[in-house]
């Protein structure tokens, strides 16, 4: 259908509109990382200027990239821990035929549906019990179950477009069921695995109230728990706490533009929501 | 099916022994451990000393005749789960009827520029909008200050009920509306465009035409989107938390799920911060539960 000139200049305003309002967060948030003077009580989103001086605060003044640290070791334990457990999940449950199948692949669906936040009480009483709390591998772990569900939904479908006859061909060629797994069926998933890791990296890169709850240790902070210490009774040191966001947000869009094409062709799965 | 080898039988246990192990120890059990806590006066002294007095439904009562939740937390919490889902679901469909409209650079550039607007975790977002209406450096207050809507010699938006919200939900809607979005142009793409052009030769307006074809058409998805809106609207914690006062020291902003944790977390008061969070999640259940029946009995007729 042709569009009247009036049609395209209404759809050109609102697409500007659109891209604005979407943008608005993010362009104050970088300007003001790299603008001198933020944080001097000067209301503009237009930048006074040019300056790395926040970024050098916040990297070199300031216990920042341990909480980077922290929060990458965290993320990259969930990513290689789940994906893996989900990969296992997925090839039982969709290569083998076994009473009780269904009813677990139920669970596991609703399992998902649960408010993570109805369980920091129990959850952090438990872990305090083991002695898990103030321990990056205690947070992994409960990152790992609860990024396992989607995971295990998302692979179940990559391990079943697999044709079952690659595998008896490796059964031929005397490959035995680890092998034929780790040759076979390992490298065909692989784009699942990387959709998987990216949605369980974004998960825990993300994840604010177990992390605030867990680690009460300064040195043991994640970058979203820590950037709480550039609040102080003194006042706010603002150009410092959106030079730390802007580094905390960056992977995360990154990863969001890479996956864009695929998100935007209709994954209509909701579980990408932080 | 496949699978040759001896063993085979007890292979697919054996893989999904250990995610079992993890949702059973990290998912299941503290799901029937909140439920007993919640039934427990479970203070400080029990943390240290472990063993815990069942006191049946105490803490409930407690929580259920507190003016607190009738006050403040469960309006905080349905009023704003009501306006969120409300402006998230429209604001993502009137993107998605834009979007839809559009193509090549365009399409791509807002698409992006929606991916950019999803992808900002809630924590550095609530950051940027608590910036933003900061009471000395924040350009929307200065806004909000020209246009003679508040005074800044004497207010402070966060600590007035009604304008923490209502930046709340603005942080909300800005972080949810792009699901919407990319969800619902999912669904546009599939309805044949021929529907339209047919309807558009019989006169129909635009507004007709999405009354007719496109609403019950997607029906089915709006009702995913609204769904999941809710959901997660209802049980909205870190974007409360983190805005000036959230965090418990301004009590007429608590919503369930940070009084919840407030009670439990900073006053130690396990048990009643269990009793909250098992309420909340009854209320989520109920309120899903009610979406999904009468999407079914509309189904039926």
């Amino acid at each position: 259908m042709r569009k009247s000139p009036l049609q395209i200049a209404g759809l050109t305003l609102a697409s500007l509109a659109i891209v604005v309002f979407s943008l608005f967060p993010v362009w104050v948030m970088v300007t003001r990382a790299f603008d001198p003077g933020a944080g001097s009580g000067r209301r503009s989103v237009i930048p006074s200027g040019f300056s790395l001086e926040h970024f050098v605060t916040v990297l070199e003044r300031s216990s920042f990239p341990t909480y980077l640290m922290n929060s990458l070791v965290v993320a990259l334990v969930t990513v290689v821990a789940s994906g893996l457990l989900a990969l296992f999940a997925a090839v039982a449950v969709a290569r083998f035929r076994f009473s009780g199948r269904t009813k677990i692949l139920m669970m596991i669906l609703i399992i998902q549906m649960i408010p993570i936040e109805a369980l920091v009480i129990p959850l952090f009483l438990q872990a305090k019990t083991l002695g898990l709390l103030n321990s990056l591998l205690g947070l992994s772990v409960i990152y790992i179950a609860f990024s396992l569900s989607f995971a295990i939904w998302t692979l179940r479908g990559f391990v079943a477009g697999i044709p079952v006859e690659l595998e008896e061909a490796a059964y031929l060629d005397g490959a035995s069921w680890w092998q034929m797994f780790w040759r076979v069926l390992f490298p065909l998933v692989a784009p699942g695995l990387v959709a998987v890791s990216v949605f369980s990296f974004i998960l825990a890169w993300n994840e604010f109230i177990f992390a605030l709850t867990f680690m009460s240790d300064g040195d043991k902070y994640t970058a979203a728990v820590g950037l709480r210490t550039f609040f102080t009774r003194g006042g706010t040191d603002w150009g410092s706490v959106m030079a730390a966001s802007t580094l905390i947000t960056m992977p995360v869009l990154l990863f969001f533009v890479a996956v864009q094409s695929r998100l935007s062709s209709g994954l209509m799965s909701g579980a990408t929501k932080g | 099916m496949s699978a040759p080898s001896l063993g085979s039988a007890r292979r697919p246990w054996w893989l999904l022994a250990p995610t079992l192990l993890v949702l059973g120890v990290l998912l299941l059990w503290p799901i029937v451990r909140v439920v007993v806590l919640s039934l427990q006066d479970f203070g400080l002294r029990e943390l240290v000393r472990g063993g815990a007095e069942f006191i049946a439904l105490d803490n409930y009562v407690a929580v259920l005749t507190n003016e607190r939740l009738w006050r403040i937390a469960l309006p905080n919490t349905v009023v704003f789960a009501a306006a969120c889902v409300v402006l998230t679901v429209v604001v993502g469909t009137l993107i998605a009827l834009v979007l839809h409209q559009l193509s090549g650079v365009w399409r791509t550039l807002v698409t992006m520029a929606i991916m950019a607007a999803w992808a900002v975790p809630a924590v550095t977002g609530t950051y940027v909008w608590v910036y933003l209406f900061d009471a000395r450096e924040g350009f929307l207050t200065g806004l909000l200050a020209q246009a003679g809507l508040i005074d800044l010699a004497t207010q402070n938006l966060f600590s007035d009920r009604g304008w923490f919200y209502a930046i709340a939900t603005l942080n909300v809607v800005h972080h949810g509306f792009p699901f919407v979005a990319v969800t619902v142009l999912a669904g546009l793409t599939t309805i044949p465009q021929e529907l339209h052009e047919a309807a558009m030769i019989d006169g129909a307006t635009a507004w007709q035409r999405f009354r007719q074809i496109t609403l019950p058409l997607l029906k089915p998805v709006f009702a995913i989107v609204t769904i999941l809106s809710t959901i997660w609207d209802f049980k909205v914690f870190t974007q409360i938390y983190l805005m000036p006062g959230g965090d418990g020291a301004n009590r007429s902003v608590l919503n369930l799920g940070t009084w919840s944790y407030v009670t439990a977390m900073s006053q130690n008061n396990y048990g009643m911060g269990a009793a909250i969070a098992v309420l909340l999640t009854l209320l989520l259940l109920a309120v899903t539960v009610i979406y999904l029946r009468t999407l079914f009995r509309e189904e039926e007729l």
